[in-house]
Parts: C-alpha cells; structure tokens; sequence
C-alpha cells in the first residue's frame, strides 16, 4: 500500500453536537458531491434533518466543485456560518473551506498529489492519505476516492458501520454488479485505512429512529406541486438552475397521461404552455433569467388573451449569460414590470422547498381562477439546495378551476361569449371540443366575442376588466409570514430563500440583545400593502435583504408603501447567499454602538 | 345551443389571395365533415392570420411566429382536435423560422397552410423571405420552404398549392387535413396567395405554376427525386405544385403520449382520483 499518513497522535473525546456541518470539495465531476448525499441518507436514518448546498461551475468537468451537508436535530434552511468537517480532493478544496473550520475542526485530505501545504490551526486534525492513488491502485477506478473518503469521514463523525454500508449499499443496489461490488470493496478499504491511521470519532450526534421527512430540492418540489395541482403539460427549455424541473417532470409526467416538451426555446416553451392550456390543460413552464426575457412576449399574451399559465423563475446571476451558477435575487423586477403594455399578473415567492410545493398548487389554481398568468419567483439557492422538510400534506390539495364551464352548464346557457364582462372580470371559459362554446381567444384587443376590436369604450372596459382580476385575486395570494418578538424596533423584510440565514441571524442578534422581528414577503405582485404597512410602522429601521446590487425588493416597497427613511439595504451579489453571521454583522454596524444609533439610507 | 360568435367578413382587400384560401378551406372541411366543435384554427399574425375570424370554429390568435409551437401543444394536449395553423410567409418563415424547422423535425399532427405572397401584407409591403429578387430592391435569393420542409427526414407532407386553382387546393387542403386527421403527422401546405396590393403577382404565377402531380414521371413518395424534380423545375423558373411528397413517420403525439391515455385536456385531475399514485412521488425522496 503506498499510504503515507502524518498522524498527530493527540487522545480525542467524541464531542456531543445536535448539529453537524460537513464540506466536501474537489474539482467538478470527480464526483464529490456523491459523498454528500450518502451522508444525508445517513444522517436521516439516525433522525436528523439535513440541508445540503452545491457550488459548482458550469461546466462538466473542472472547476473547484463543493458541496456542503447540515445535518441538524432541528429544521434547517441555510448552509449555516462554520464546518465542522472538511473533505478535500485537492489543495483549492481546503483553500475554500477552511476558513470556515471551526476551531477544532476536521480536514480529511486526498494526499496523492502531494502532502497538504496549507497550514491550518492548530486544533484542527488533519488525516491526509493518497486516496486516489490508493483507489486507482487497489480499485482500477479513482473515482472510488470518494467512497473510500466517506467511510474515514464517518468514523470521524462517529457513525456506526452498519449504517454506512447499508446507506452505501441500498444506493447502488440498481446499478448492482461491479459498481455495487466497487462501492462495497472502497468502503472496506476506507474503514481499514481510517483504522490504520487511527482516525477517532470526534463527534457523537444523537441517534434517533428515521425521520419522515421528505429530502427535496425547490425544483423537485414544484415539480411534484404540479402534478399533484393537477399539471399535465409542461414545455421547457434547458437552463440551470431550472433544469431540474424539466429533468424532474420529463420523467414523471408521462406516468400520469401528461407530457413534458423539450422546446426548441423559451419563446415556444411560453407558447406551447399558452397552447394547452387554450385546449384546456394546467401548463406551465420553468426557466431562469435569459430564458425570462425571451418569454417576455408570451407573458403578455397570455394576459391579454386571458389564459392561464405559470410560469417559474428560478434566478440566477444576471444580466445577460452572468454567472449561470450562481445564486442571485434580480428578477425581481423582471417578473413584476416586464412586458409592453399594462395587464394583470400575479407573482408569487416561496421561501422554503415546502411552499415550493403548495404554492405551485396555488399558482395553478389561482392561474385557472382568475385566467392569468402566474409567475413562481424562487432563487438558485432554493432551487438547487436540499432540505428536509416534512412530507407534503396531499389531503391539502384542491383543484379549483374557476369558471370552467361543463357541458351541461354550457348547455343551458343562452350565449356564450369568451370575454364577456362580469362582476369579477372573470369570464366563462369552455375548451375545444364543447358544443356551442365556440370562442375567438386572442391577444388581439377584442369585444367580448373575442373578435378584434378598437373601439374606444370596449378598449377601456376590457382594460379594466383584466386589471380587476389582479385586484381579486390579491385577496388569495400567499400571506407573508411574521417571525420574531413584536415589540423589536429594529425589523428585516426579504424573501425566498433568505429567511433561514435572517432566522439565524436573528438568533445571534439576540445573543448580543438586539431584538429583531421578520416579515418574510410571500406575493410580490400585487403586494400585500397591508401587512407592509403595520410592519413598516412598527419598527425603527427595517433591513431589506436581498441577493442584488440594486435593491429591487427595497425599491418595489418604497414605490408602493413608501418608508423611505427607515428602510436600508442589506445586499449581497457575488453569486453567494448570504451567511447568518453576515447579516448579524452588517446589522450591528449599521446600528452602531447604541442599538438604534445612525441610520443611513441605502 | 348557445349563440356564439359572429363569423367575421374578411378584412382582406378587394381581390386578395387569400379569400380563396378560405374558400378552400371552408369546402374541404364541409366536404370531410370535419365537426365544427372539433376544429381548431390558429392564426398567425399579418393579413392571413385574420382567416381564423371568418370560420365557424374554435379560433385562437398567437403571437407573431409563434402559431406552430401554440397548435403543436394543442394537438398535445387534445389529439382529437382537429388542428389547423394558417398564416403569413413573413410570419412562419421569418420570425417563426424556427418553429417550421423544429415543426418539420417533430412531425405533429397539424395542418399548417401558409399564405404566401412574398411580402408583409398587414405591415405594408416589405418583402419577406419569400420575396423574388427584385421585389423592393431585394437582392437575396428567396426561401424556398418545400425544400426545406422536404430536406428534413422526418416530414411526411409537403405541398403546395395556388390561390387561383381552387380545384387542385381544395383536393389539397383535403389531403392536408386527412393526414391531420389520420395522426400521420405535419401536413405542411404552402398556399400561393397574392397580395394584390402590394406584390400582385396572380399573372406571373398563374403562367409559372406547374401541377407536378400531373407529370407521370414525378413520383411524389421517393424523397431524393422529388427533391430533384423541384429544384430543377425551380431553377427552370417554373413555380412547383402539388402533393410533392408524402411518406411515413411517427407522429410527434405517437412518441410523446403514453399509448391510450386520455387526452390531457379532457382527464379528471382531482386529487382523490390520483392519490395512490401522487403518494409513491413522495414516497421516492422518503
Ligand atoms: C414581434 C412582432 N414583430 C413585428 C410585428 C409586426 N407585424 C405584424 S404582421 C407582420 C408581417 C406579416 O407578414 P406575413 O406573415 O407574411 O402576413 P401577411 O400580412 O403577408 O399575410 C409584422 C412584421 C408583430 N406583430 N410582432
Ligand atoms: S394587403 Fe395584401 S395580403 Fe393584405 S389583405 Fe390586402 S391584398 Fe391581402
Ligand atoms: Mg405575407
């Protein structure tokens, strides 16, 4: 065997945790992220609840490539400021993660191209072992590093071997054969090498029975949201980080009599979405900023013409081709003003992979109801990121269409006219294929026949008969959610996936006695003015968080509700979300060294 | 019965191809018994893409270029519709150029009926990419789509018809929608429709147009000779037209859907009716 092994022979005690953070980092494609998902299937079995973050390049191969696992006795929603533990493939890896190694940290480093340069703390235990080399050697694969890096971590983080090999084992169960046989024989290598070079546990986490949460991604949530809310067309086209819809849905859909379409781009992914859900489908479509801007049309197609679609934004680093992979919050602007013209959308933002899932459910039902369209605003984080979250409550799903006429209630009608005026703006629809139910539907200006039209007193009817729908629908769009002590005079308001890094945020702001409150914003079109303004009132600055440079979420609050003067910017856009120690950070210079001190507007 | 729309009168001018287009289609459809409450029109945008007005059926308006990727998902989302995308040159080959090519590639069952007059009609006159050389000045050789429908492997219908022939349209637009019908796949029709006010070429091409299915040693199933015997009729400055070549393929519905599932349009997606199967989702991220 050619290990070398440079062991600091020091007696360590397994330190009790309820919470553990692992990275795993390497280049890109050399599989590091498969050591992460092994460890979350691990980490569930004994009870705990995990979340995972991946920073990767866009490209296959190359590139530093990380991933990071949190595994903790309560739900998590960030990655969480520090690690506990570090995997490293390569030198870059524990350039990148150890700055955030906590003290007495552990680096487990692949050795093969040399021993590690860096110089680390002096409580941080370092086993570094040529684990390639030895992979390559033993194994015929070097990829099989990563299973033997896993069974040295998990002793590390005091796992139990039957575990491990089950987890492993279960995982290439399918692919049986020699990968199975590979896996297998890389972990028995990896449990002898950590014995070998005395690897001790140096963590005890508690060990419960298996929990029932659901480990999802905010793309595979929305995914199953719609095939549960009743979706059964889907057109996309690929992009990251909404691909992963279309993966999701392609597989699936089929099952239930649907399809998912391929595109040849996002202008006819907006368009067929638009075409089945004239034939009298829930459609939607997924794509991320470029691919917004093409749509951008069809958005205002299917306002006009009054059909329902929804449409997902997952967001990225923009403008242009950006930083594809990277996370960032500035279509905010994009989805609430783009498109020629003046019409009626709405425009919804979860937080967490669990609205993921019912707010997709809403979208198509509220898209149906008030024959519009629907955007899902979400960022790469919550998109990309997995969390556990408890299993999907499938007795809380409705199916509500609206005004979707049957045959008989069309039967028994007079006339039927598509776009005929009514109290609530909303008109009857039939679908083709329905006898005497007939319609003209277009983007056109039409008369309530749907037939083209230009006269004046029509023009504003129709007008105000589409805004109405908005207006409407507002009272059943997703209310924001309230977190923190009501009398706190210093507040946050953001959205998506930054509440779990404000919850914790908040968490350290308490410890050094500032108190704090949250409004997490849920409908950013029409916004609830309402919940804004008691809010806004209620505290002497407000902390807008955001991953933009430009402040769209402050800039949309201000337009609408104004509170100029007590709102500041807390901003982000490196293609990073934000940490929790950040934000505390940011917040108490901002407030200087009296709580409520110097203000500044943003 | 509810009453529904007024059929529109065409907004076209005194003489415009395209009546005659709607002519044809109004008698193919009546002749094949297409039901009314079965049919769907999708218009494009320009002079041609009124025609949808002016037909009792279902009508749906798209965007500009974008008529073939809205009706390819509704032959998706309900392939018992019976579905027509009728527009402008300007409309499916340039700006939409690219959904005719992935139309081509896919194989839907739809009818696209083109109204080709070499120029933007409702824009006022520019030409388009099917314009001869000359036409306002343009120097850049037009666009030739029956060889382009043909060069693609996967078509399976490419004609061309002429405004001023009704016979042979009609008989055309029939076997464009027979094909539709029978979920054979695209059935492409290019129309040679003047546009009398601004490109009005009915004499020229009423003396350049030659029915290839009329020559018996044109055979319209063999893809390379059909290929040949127009552009060679092209390059002779004769304008091709008829059925210039029918083949078999698997219909873009056939290779998506699951074989016998209800058409999505017309399922029942209550929760309740699905809850087994929407439990074994879950069940996967367990
Ligand atoms: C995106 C977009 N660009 C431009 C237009 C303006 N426009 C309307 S019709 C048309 C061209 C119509 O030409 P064609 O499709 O050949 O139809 P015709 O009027 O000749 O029947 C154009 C450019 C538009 N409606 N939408
Ligand atoms: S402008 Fe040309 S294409 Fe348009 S209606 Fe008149 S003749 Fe027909
Ligand atoms: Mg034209």
């Amino acid at each position: 065997m050619t290990t070398t092994l440079e062991r600091e022979t020091r007696p360590i005690q397994p330190k009790r945790v309820n919470e553990i953070r692992v990275m795993v980092g390497g280049q890109g494609g050399d599989g590091t992220l498969t050591v992460i998902s092994l460890l979350a299937r691990c980490l569930k079995l004994i009870g705990l609840h995990t979340y995972d973050a991946r920073n990767v390049l866009s490209r296959i191969r190359g590139g530093h490539a990380d991933g990071v696992l949190r595994g903790s006795v309560n739900r998590v929603l960030c990655s969480g400021d520090a690690l506990d533990a570090l995997v490293a493939f390569d030198e870059e890896a524990v350039e990148v993660g150890s700055p955030l190694l906590e003290a007495d940290g552990v680096v487990i480093f692949d050795s093969s191209r040399g021993p590690l340069k860096k110089q680390l703390p002096p409580r941080v235990q370092v086993y570094q072992s040529k684990l390639s080399d030895l992979a390559g050697t033993q194994l015929k694969k070097t990829l099989l590093k990563n299973t033997i890096s896993f069974a040295i971590l998990s002793r590390a983080l005091g796992l139990k071997q039957e575990l491990v090999e089950r987890v492993v084992k279960e995982r290439y169960q399918r692919k049986g054969g020699e990968v199975l046989e590979g896996n297998m024989a890389a972990l028995q290598i990896g449990f002898r090498l950590a014995d070998e070079i005395g690897v001790a546990a140096h963590y005890s986490m508690p060990e419960g029975a298996e929990n029932d949460s659901l480990q999802v991604v905010g793309d595979e949530a929305i995914g199953i949201g719609f095939i549960v809310g009743g979706g059964r067309f889907y057109a996309g086209y690929p992009i990251t980080p909404a691909s992963e819809v279309l993966d999701y849905l392609s597989v699936n859909l089929p099952k239930f009599g649907g399809a998912a379409v391929q595109a040849e781009d996002e202008i006819s992914a907006i368009n067929m979405a638009i075409g089945a859900a004239v034939a009298g489908v829930r459609s939607m479509t997924a794509t991320s900023g470029p691919g917004q801007d093409l749509m951008t049309e069809g958005l205002g197609q299917a306002a006009e013409a009054e059909i329902p679609v929804v449409i997902v934004d997952v967001q990225r680093s923009g403008p242009s081709t950006g930083m594809p992979t990277k996370h960032e919050q500035s279509d905010l602007n994009h989805v609430v003003f783009a498109g020629h013209g003046d019409f009626p959308r709405l425009v919804i933002a979860p937080a967490d992979v669990t609205d993921c899932f019912y707010l997709t459910v809403d979208a198509l039902n509220l898209a149906e109801k008030y024959q519009m369209p629907v955007f899902i605003l979400i960022d790469q984080a919550l998109a990309q990121n997995s969390q556990s979250v408890p299993p999907f409550d499938l007795s809380k799903v409705r199916v509500e269409r609206g005004k979707l006429l049957s045959q008989t209630e069309l039967d028994s009608l007079p006339v039927y006219k598509r776009y005929e005026f009514s109290s609530d703006g909303v008109s009857r629809r039939t679908i083709p294929g329905m006898s005497g139910g007939f319609s003209q539907i277009t983007g056109n200006e039409h008369n309530e026949w749907g037939m083209v039209s230009v006269n004046t007193e029509n023009r504003e009817k129709m007008m105000r008969k589409r805004m109405l729908k908005a207006e409407l629908a507002k009272t059943e769009m997703p209310r924001g959610r309230f977190y923190g002590s009501p009398d706190a005079k210093i507040g946050f308001v953001s959205f998506g996936s930054n509440v779990g890094p404000i919850l914790e945020a908040m968490d350290i702001l308490a410890t050094k006695n500032v108190p704090t409150k949250f409004l997490l914003v849920r409908s950013l079109h029409p916004l609830h003015e309402d919940e804004l303004v008691q809010f806004l009132d209620s505290v002497d600055t407000a902390f807008v968080v955001e991953c933009n440079l430009s402040g769209q979420l402050a800039g949309l609050i201000r337009r609408e509700v104004g509170f100029a003067n007590k709102i500041f910017g807390i901003n982000r856009f490196d293609g990073h979300s934000f940490r929790p120690s950040e934000i505390a950070q940011r917040v108490l210079e901002e407030l200087g060294p009296k709580t409520g001190g110097n203000s500044r507007n943003a | 019965m509810p009453e529904t729309f007024p059929v529109a009168t065409p907004i076209w001018c005194p003489g415009c191809g395209d009546f005659g287009v709607l002519a044809a289609l109004k008698k193919a459809l009546a002749e094949l018994r297409i039901p009314p409450k079965d049919t769907i029109i999708v218009g494009g945008i320009g002079c041609s893409g009124h025609i949808h007005n002016d037909i009792q059926v279902y009508g749906y308006h798209s965007l500009h270029g974008r008529l073939l990727t809205t009706a390819t998902a509704v032959k998706l989302a309900n392939p018992r519709l019976t579905v027509i995308a009728a527009g402008g040159d300007g409309d499916g080959y340039a700006i939409g150029g690219n959904h005719f090519l992935h139309a081509l590639r896919r194989n839907p069952s739809i009818v696209y009926l083109v109204m080709n007059n070499g120029t933007y009609g409702l824009t006022k006159g520019q030409p388009s990419p099917t314009a001869q050389i000359g036409f306002e000045g343009t120097k850049e050789i037009p666009f030739e789509p029956v060889l382009m429908a043909l060069s693609l492997r996967s078509s399976t219908f490419v004609a061309r018809g002429f405004s001023g022939n009704q016979t042979q349209l009609v008989r055309l637009i029939k076997e464009a929608i027979e094909h539709e019908s029978q979920g054979k796949g695209f059935a492409f029709l290019d129309v040679l429709s003047p546009c009398v006010t601004y490109n009005d070429t009915y004499a020229e091409w009423r003396k350049a147009v030659v029915d290839l299915n009329a020559d018996p040693d044109f055979d319209n199933t063999n893809r390379s000779k059909s290929f040949q015997h127009i552009l060679e009729t092209i390059v002779s400055g004769r304008i091709p037209t008829g059925l210039l070549y029918r083949g078999e393929g698997a219909s873009f519905e056939r290779n998506v859907l699951l074989p016998g599932s209800e058409p999505m349009a017309l399922q029942d997606i209550s929760p309740e009716k699905n809850l087994e199967s929407y439990k074994k989702l879950l069940r996967k991220f367990a």
